[in-house]
């Protein structure tokens, strides 16, 4: 029976991990290239859920629809907080890339806590369930499984095969050498802050299958927490790291609940939340370029 | 007694070999020029007699104790002291302020308070002529005026070995002679070893040295009295880039 | 003389809170105004001292205040028993949140201290939050349900005292506590302490060839910080309202609100703090009346003005303009 429930809760660990995964890897690519780190983070993945929330409940739409949306409108917002604010940051001291991502993330809480309103939200998107008898998995939490693994194979492949991919590559590796071989590495810049702001409203989209009803501005501050932590698992610069990474912490975090709830006496909850803090300072300690990178 | 002295040395970084089996003594008050290009292992090499990496062989001696291993804050008040090619001032603090901390935390800073060091500041200060500037904030000099400030607050540690980075890169030949003049005459009094490290055999450092060091692909290929050096015809072949002739010694 | 003419910075300072506590005494109905004002130049003067003077932002600041509180809740409750402590009890809390403090900040600073900027700032990301549910996850000291002391705190001082103390004596703590920082501050700034941090502040590599043992100094500042939030905690908190909640007392805002602070008033410098302070607790005050809620959705778009054109801060700029002048030794 233990058994069961553990392996039931792990396959949901799995496929919550993939979602966690991609939501990191926006994370990992905008500090593998500017070398930011963009403690505001979670603040986006509550743009994307509170868009999702918003297209689904006033205007009908699918979720899977709102994935391209929330992509579209964070590469927006990514440009807009690059042009405005992180490109005079880059050589600044690092605390003000620090504090100026923190700040936006802070900014983005406020707005949508004014507009929307700081109650706990969420929409019920039912399409049937899958019975795999350990457990049972709700159709839309595959999607939001599959969709993660399809952005992420997307995200591959423009790296490799598109112009774009490359030069933003080369600047990563060099981006002295880049710009004397003519790449724009400005443009570059943008584009990657973009793009990771993109990926990561867009992970926000994904994730509200996975909370029926806790959708408000602040839940933003769990989700960087964590995203934090799976990419310091991964390889802080490495997206790719970054998905394996969220797939190990889904596991990780599954896992030690369902042994959480069997200890007499504690919150498995809290508990859990307490043991994924440890995990970062652990990895930190030991090998803080990651324990799943390369080097 | 030697004051420094390296038995065969390497650093690699992974599969690159950046400095292979060095050894080398310089001696109190000596003052020595390490040549060689980019990626001929100087700066690697420097960065180990500072501090900033550890070799994977070899040794490391100042004054007799085997310094391989210790982290680079406690190389300072031993005596290493060490310039920067290009100049790292604290940029919000004064120049005073600036060459104080050199002061403090160098060879004489346990017994020196932070008023003592400050008195250290202005002797230095008046004796390299930044007086002018003593009490502006030290990012906003001119390159020159920073780099005089970097052998400055060097020399505020009271340091028994100097580490030069190619301190007189893109400055005037006339700034350079001065320069190098005065630290010569500043080591000379207060018994300094200077090593500097130069991509090429400048006019200056040749007038200067008594021994060159040439380093090539890590490996250390000439020792010897700048006279001697200066006619190896491998020296000559591969760095001057002119005849001996041409050259202002 | 000369020695005196050192603590001169602290003039401005010291006449600030005492102008404060004037006017809260002496007006009508503004000592909460005052009282509010004087915690955010007690939070300012203490975060100052690490993320001004380092130059690294710890988020989980709030953390350190969260632990002082319970250390005052602890020897309250605890201690009650034994009668004949008295009012030494608050004494004792105040003990008892600095050694937490203390002892969470080397916890912490173990870690994190060694790690460079970005990695420093992810390493306590999850302070607050990781000691928050620390507590409501092994159910220690009543987990999430926190703890209510009203009735021990009466038992322990008598009714009318303990009422005295959550609505005026507290406060006096508060404002020793700011004036308490102030000072520090200034010593670290005027000796070995300051310079150090300055420099690895500027430029870590160098200083340490320069013979700077960073970590050591980044340790000192770390956990001065962390023991004035500790003590702020304890009295601002503890004993103003005698309840302790965990989702309350780890809250990220304060870290939010510290950071505002400290930055629109100048980061490393010692009138920073309190003019921040003030700009950001007037401002709150007067918005609470009209827009309550409102102060971090203004507040936020202002210090990203503030990192990205003006990162010295109001007190920086100030100093840049009167250098030269007599009045330069003031403003420090």
């Amino acid at each position: 029976m233990f058994f069961e429930q553990l392996g039931g809760n792990l396959l949901q660990g799995v496929v919550l991990g993939a979602v966690y995964g991609m939501a990191t890897m926006g994370l990992s690519l905008i500090f593998g290239v500017l070398k930011v780190v963009n403690v505001g983070h979670g603040a986006f993945i509550m743009v994307g859920a509170f868009l999702t929330l918003f297209l689904f409940s006033s205007l009908g739409i699918n979720p899977l629809i709102a994935i391209p949306v929330a992509f579209m409108v964070g590469m927006g917002l990514g440009l807009i907080f690059y042009y405005t604010t992180i490109r005079k940051l880059i050589k600044a001291p690092e605390l003000a890339t620090l504090l100026a991502t923190f700040s936006i993330g802070v900014l983005l809480e406020e707005l949508i806590k004014l507009i929307f309103g700081s109650e706990f939200r969420g929409y019920n998107w039912v399409v049937g369930k899958l019975d795999l008898g350990i457990t049972v998995l709700p159709l839309s939490k595959l999607y939001a499984c599959i969709g993660s693994v399809l952005i992420a194979v997307l995200l591959y492949l423009w790296f490799k095969k598109t112009r774009a991919g490359s030069a933003v590559r080369s600047v990563v590796e060099d981006s002295e050498g880049a710009r004397v071989c003519g790449i724009n590495v400005g443009g570059a810049y943008a584009l990657s802050f973009s793009l990771g702001i993109g990926l990561t409203v867009a992970s926000g989209v994904l994730l509200t299958m996975f909370i029926p009803v806790g959708i408000n501005p602040y839940m933003g501050g769990g989700y960087t927490l964590k995203a934090f932590v799976i990419a310091v698992l991964g390889g802080l610069s490495s997206p790719y790291g970054a998905f394996f990474g969220g797939l190990v912490f889904g596991l990780i975090e599954n896992g030690s609940y369902t042994l959480f709830a069997y200890i007499p006496g504690v919150e498995p909850f809290a508990l859990t939340r307490f043991l994924s803090f440890v995990i970062l300072l652990v990895i930190l300690l030991i090998r803080p370029t990651g324990i799943l990178s390369a080097k | 007694m030697a004051l420094l002295q390296l038995e065969n040395v390497s650093k690699r970084f992974g599969g690159l070999v950046a400095v292979n089996q060095v050894s080398l003594e310089i001696d109190p008050g000596e003052f020595v020029g390490i040549v060689g290009p980019n990626g001929s292992g100087k700066t690697t090499l420097f960065n180990v007699i500072s501090g900033v990496f550890y070799p994977e062989e070899g040794t490391v001696m100042f004054e007799g104790r085997d310094i391989t291993r210790l982290p680079p804050f406690k190389r300072a008040p031993l005596g290493i002291g060490r310039t920067f090619q290009i100049p790292r001032p604290f940029a919000s603090a004064t120049v005073r302020e600036n060459i104080a901390v050199g002061a403090m935390f160098g060879t004489q800073g346990h017994r020196l308070s932070v008023d003592g060091s400050l008195e250290v500041a202005d002797e230095i200060i008046k004796r390299v002529d930044l007086a002018a500037h003593r009490d502006k904030a030290a990012g906003t000099l001119t390159p020159v005026e920073k780099k005089l400030m970097e052998i400055a607050r060097a020399l505020a540690m009271k340091p028994k070995l100097l580490l030069m980075d190619e301190a007189m890169a893109g400055m005037h030949p006339n700034d350079i002679d001065q320069m190098v003049a005065f630290i010569k005459r500043v080591a000379d009094e207060e018994n300094i070893a200077i090593v500097a490290m130069v991509e090429h055999i400048m006019r200056a450092v040749v007038g200067l040295a008594e021994k060159v060091i040439v380093l090539h692909q890590g490996s250390k290929i000439v020792d010897a009295p700048t006279k001697e050096a200066l006619e190896n015809p491998r020296v000559v072949e591969v760095y001057l880039g002119h005849a001996p002739e041409d050259s202002a010694c | 003389m000369k020695q005196i003419q050192k603590y001169f910075p602290l003039i401005p300072v010291f006449a600030a809170y005492l102008i404060m506590f004037f006017l809260g005494e002496n007006m009508e109905g503004i000592w909460q105004l005052m009282s509010m004002l004087l915690f955010y130049c007690a939070l300012g003067q203490a975060f100052n001292v690490f993320m001004g003077m380092t130059g690294y932002v710890d988020f989980g600041y709030v953390a350190f205040l969260g632990v002082g509180t319970y250390g005052m809740a602890l020897s309250i409750t605890r201690l009650v028993q034994y009668e004949f402590l008295g009012a030494w009890i608050i004494v004792i809390g105040f003990g008892l949140a600095m050694v937490m403090s203390t002892l969470l900040s080397m916890a912490v600073g173990a870690v994190a201290l060694r790690l460079r900027g970005a990695y420093f700032a992810i390493a306590t990301i999850g302070v607050n939050e990781g000691f928050r549910f620390l507590i409501e996850g092994a159910r220690i000291w009543n987990g999430s349900e926190g703890m209510i002391f009203t009735a021990d705190l009466n038992k322990v001082l008598g009714r009318d005292t303990a009422a005295a103390l959550c609505t005026y004596w507290a406060d006096i703590m508060v404002l020793v506590i700011a004036a308490l920082a102030a000072f520090v501050t200034l010593v670290y700034m005027r000796s070995k302490i300051g310079y150090a941090l300055t420099a690895l502040r500027e430029d870590e590599d160098a200083a340490k060839v320069m013979g700077i043992n960073v970590t050591k100094f980044k340790i000192i500042a770390f956990i001065t910080s962390a023991c004035f939030a500790g003590l702020l905690g304890a009295t601002a908190w503890a004993l103003k309202t005698p309840y302790v909640f965990p989702p309350e007392v780890f809250e990220i805002h304060y870290t939010i609100e510290a950071i505002i602070i400290v930055m629109l008033g100048g980061a490393g410098t010692l009138l920073g703090p309190v003019v921040g302070g003030l700009v950001y607790g007037i401002s709150k005050y007067y918005l609470s009346i009209f827009l309550p809620g409102f102060q971090l959705l203004i507040f936020a778009p202002i210090i990203l003005v503030i990192i990205v054109l003006f990162p010295e801060g109001i007190v920086g700029m100030m100093k840049a303009k009167t250098k030269g002048t007599g009045v330069e030794r003031f403003i420090v």
